[in-house]
């Protein structure tokens, strides 16, 4: 287990930030979701010490998170959200003096700097200044700093916000790549559940400063196995109503997505059939399953 | 149908540096996605058609008179920039309620919209705290409470959905769609395609200060030559499958995986592979799990149009 | 040969425990206040009086030389080296002001730039004490003030005993050099937490470096006008430099300006220090409470 945390609470003067987190976080990569005030980025901040929780227990790779916060960020790399960096360096200089202030070696440092900038893409940018950085070298310049000392854990908040989408695509395999190497694990906060489902195997799920669901994306989606999305081309009546003589029940949304509930015992080759018999092309067959942003609703409660 | 907003040879320049070059577009009402890579010209064109800057050359009109300088027009546009800029000291009921008495409206008018814009937003509760207090979220939807609090016809948004969580999100997209509805023209900004995906088929794509695609996204897709159709099946005998149909000269190109049971087929027949599909499926003993268009995507036609 | 594997590596070094953990936070300072366009020039012009001491002091050894410079005056009190003579460059007007200006130059922007570029969550990420981190931008600030004074204070003592072949300095004023290091600490500690109490108060490296000289100024300005008003010297301790000179004139055993308990001064001081250890240690925090 990587992170811990048994009836963690926080309160900023009279407002409860977070009533009692229970959390076990394992190997790999995990989103951490929840509308704005859940306490998210308190939970982070208590992961890093930034805070001490007025309650309960918790450690971070081993290391307890009232007492041993030090040795915590030793192992930790973290991304903020908003821009942060120190004009008057380039990003060599830069990423290399926060490894160093991490705890390495001057030149042991200096010499991580120039191999995780060139990994996350700013090989041939890094001697230059930092203001003269577009938005999405200044992320990419955030995770190389969170990188530099090599930590076991990632904390990564709002890795794509500011990015145009080449850039998004581009942290998003960066991300995916870190994560892919088993020894480092990652948390993700954002808001965007097309990037948590893009990194992440795991979720969290934070509501009004508690756990309201956690686990394998997978398995918290439910998977429905009798009920799939198709699209058709052709005239979908005859098409229907064959299936609906089969026993199935069509549902058509807006934009021409058929929902088909299957009755047990139907196999889904006779989709296929009755579509070639009434001369109906499929072009678009998924089993349907909840979206994340589904869960999150039903999680989150919609209010 | 008519154009709502029209540009003719618009083009706009800081200096020596390029915002926007001869750009010629129109937009009906619905929504139109306005996306591009950063630099590409989408603030210069917003900018632009709300008035804020004025061309170098070319024209640039709503509902068929010139923006720039047309006060009687504003009132008849709405914008949420992109940018956090308010009066801290306010409250969102005193900033809302100010802006709608710059509209010239009644106290009271302004008032009872004001109320109602935050109803839409639901930010009733917190109207009478400062906005110093305020969450990024709750600064997100007053800024769209604002660009619609005085019911224009025309709205456009820059990055309306930056900040708000998925549940936000849902009920900003779903406020939009209605908009929509009551025959309103928007004109949403984002980077985020999938989100852009979720409102509108429509999209105008800028590059370097130019229009490099225009129209229904499907459409679009279609006419990139250089990338055939991606058609992805996965079933029991991927390969079984594939040798089926490698004799067809309409499939360009055959992949596996990555996953084992995924079989990749490229070409610019779809209609007679879905055909062949379909009839292969029914036939033969697949048992076809999934079928699905990989690259048919806004993503997808951003990455080939624009490359990486 | 296989093909060197390309891509995200491990890093298979050990981490140290620095001896001086706030060592890399002084010397990016350091280095940061060197780039600014007008710093190398003020810092080198800032150790002109220091120069001109210098001068004074080789003088005074070689009168007979000199000799034209005395023509129809007296004795040229001030080219005595005696403690007079060092308070003279330590509390001289020129001397505050000027390391007030390098502090407004090189120290406005120490933490008000972290403050404004939200790089204070950077540094508490890492394993840094709030005190290494604050004891980092001390230290940068007494890099530039203990040259200007630890320094050439040293080295006048070092120099008048060259010049003059003898210890008779020493055996004269034993306490001298005791006297140059208590000061200049002093003063650069004094000017140091002032100058970090000022830049934390704002993210505004302009506004911070204006504040740093206007409140500076306007000490002495108010002491100046109540005391033209009412003529007493406790007005004198509103007065900041006044306050410094005080200060000096005592460590160096020589009759202060004002007629007032030096203690009070030292206290005046000392609680401006104090409160800005408090501040510094409230404002500087990994953590922003709203968001």
């Amino acid at each position: 287990m990587n992170i811990e945390l048994q009836n963690i609470r926080f309160s900023y003067g009279s407002i409860k930030a977070l009533d009692g987190v229970d959390l076990m976080l394992g190997a790999g990569a995990c989103g951490l979701l929840g509308p704005n005030g859940a306490g998210k980025s308190t939970l982070l901040r208590i992961l890093l010490g930034f805070l001490k929780p007025a309650d309960g227990e918790g450690t971070v790779l081993g290391y307890d998170i009232r007492h041993e916060p030090f040795a915590i960020r030793r192992l930790v790399g973290y991304m903020p959200e908003d821009d942060c960096l120190i004009p008057g360096m380039d990003a060599v200089t830069f990423t290399a003096y926060f490894g160093e202030l991490s705890g390495m070696p001057r030149q042991e440092a200096m010499k991580r700097a120039h191999d995780v900038l060139f990994y996350v893409g700013l090989g041939e940018s890094r001697y230059r200044m930092l203001e003269t950085y577009s938005a999405g070298m200044k992320q990419r310049l955030k995770m190389a700093q969170a990188l530099v000392h090599d930590p076991k854990l990632l904390f990564l908040d709002e890795p794509t916000s500011n990015l145009d989408p080449q850039g998004r695509v581009e942290v998003l395999d960066l991300i995916k790549d870190i994560s892919s190497k088993k020894d480092i694990n990652v948390l993700v906060s954002s808001h965007i559940l097309g990037d948590i489902e893009a990194t992440c195997s795991h979720v969290v799920i934070l509501n009004k400063g508690q756990v309201a669901a956690q686990g394998e994306i997978e398995a918290l989606k439910a998977v429905t196995y009798s009920l799939y999305e198709l699209r058709i081309k052709g005239s979908g009546d005859g098409f229907i109503r064959a299936l609906e003589g089969q026993g199935c029940r069509i549902e058509p949304t807006e934009d021409g997505l058929l929902k088909i509930y299957m009755p047990p015992g139907l196999p889904r080759t006779a989709l296929f059939t009755t579509a070639e018999r009434e001369r109906v092309q499929i072009r678009y067959f998924v089993k349907s399953r909840t979206s994340l942003e589904d869960l999150f609703a039903k999680t989150v409660g919609v209010d | 149908m008519t154009a709502v907003i029209r540009a003719d040879n618009l083009s706009k320049w800081y200096g020596n540096v390029l915002g926007l070059s001869d750009v010629s577009l129109e937009i009906e009402a619905g929504i139109t996605g306005l996306l591009g890579p950063n630099g590409a010209g989408k603030s210069t064109f917003m900018k632009l058609v709300t008035g804020q800057m004025r061309p170098s050359l070319g024209r640039i009109a709503i509902l068929g008179q010139d923006v720039w300088n047309r006060y009687a027009l504003f009132r008849r546009i709405g914008f949420c920039p992109e940018q956090d800029a308010f009066y801290e000291e306010m409250t969102g009921w005193e900033f809302l309620t100010g802006l709608l008495d710059l509209h010239g409206f009644s106290r009271g008018e302004a008032a009872s919209r004001a109320r109602r814009a935050l109803e839409l937003i639901e930010l009733v509760d917190a109207k009478d705290r400062l906005i110093r207090g305020y969450s990024r979220g709750m600064r997100q939807r007053l800024k769209i409470a604002q660009a619609i609090a005085h019911d224009p016809d025309v709205i456009i948004l820059d990055e309306p959905l930056n900040g708000l969580d998925p549940l936000s999100k849902r009920k900003v997209i779903r406020l939009i769609k209605d908009f929509k509805e009551a025959g309103k023209t928007v004109l949403v900004s984002s980077h985020v395609l999938p989100e852009i995906e979720a409102l509108t088929r429509t999209i105008v794509l800028l590059h370097q200060g130019k229009i490099l695609a225009q129209g229904d996204i499907p459409y679009i897709r279609d006419l990139i030559d250089k990338h055939p159709h991606m058609i992805a099946v996965t079933c029991r005998d991927p390969r079984r499958l594939a040798a089926a149909v490698v004799g067809e000269s309409s499939i360009l190109d055959i992949r596996f995986g990555p996953d084992p049971g995924t079989v990749v087929f490229e070409t610019r027949d779809r209609d007679r592979v879905f055909g062949l599909l379909t009839a292969l499926a029914a036939g033969n003993a697949l048992d076809v799990e999934e079928i699905s268009s990989p690259d048919d995507n806004l993503q997808a036609v951003f990455d080939y149009l624009v490359g990486r | 040969m296989p093909i060197a594997e390309q891509g995200y590596a491990h890093w298979t070094g050990t981490f140290v425990e620095r001896r001086l953990p706030w060592w890399p936070v002084t010397r990016l300072g350091i280095r940061l206040a060197f780039k600014r366009k007008f710093f190398k020039f003020a810092f080198a012009f800032s150790f002109l009086p220091a120069f001109i001491f210098l001068a004074g002091i080789y003088i005074s050894e070689r009168m007979q030389d000199f000799q034209f410079m005395v023509r129809g005056r007296q004795s040229v009190n001030f080219l005595n080296i005696n403690p007079a003579f060092f308070r003279s460059y330590f509390t001289a007007d020129a001397l505050l002001f000027i390391m007030v200006m390098l502090m407004v130059l090189a120290g406005a922007g120490l933490i008000a730039d972290d403050l404004k570029q939200n790089a204070l969550q950077l540094y508490f990420a890492r394993p840094l004490r709030k005190r290494d981190y604050i004891a980092g931008k001390l230290f940068t600030a007494f890099f530039f003030l203990l040259s200007l004074t630890l320094v050439p204070g040293l080295l006048f003592i070092l120099f008048k005993l060259i010049f003059a072949g003898s210890f008779k300095l020493l055996v004269d004023f034993p306490w001298l050099p005791l006297s140059v290091i208590g000061y200049s600490f002093a003063l650069t500690l004094f000017l140091s937490l002032y100058t970090l109490l000022v830049s934390s108060l704002s993210r505004n490296r302009r506004y911070t470096a204006i504040l740093i000289f206007v409140i500076y100024i306007l000490s002495d300005v108010f002491f100046g006008i109540f005391y033209g008003i009412f003529r007493n010297p406790y007005f004198s301790l509103l007065s900041i430099k006044s306050n410094l000179q005080q200060m000096g004139a005592a460590i160096f055993g020589v009759a202060p300006r004002y007629n007032i308990p030096w203690v009070y001064s030292f206290l005046v001081l000392a609680a401006i220090g104090t409160a800005s250890g408090f501040i510094l240690k409230n404002k500087v925090r990994g953590v922003e409470v709203i968001r």
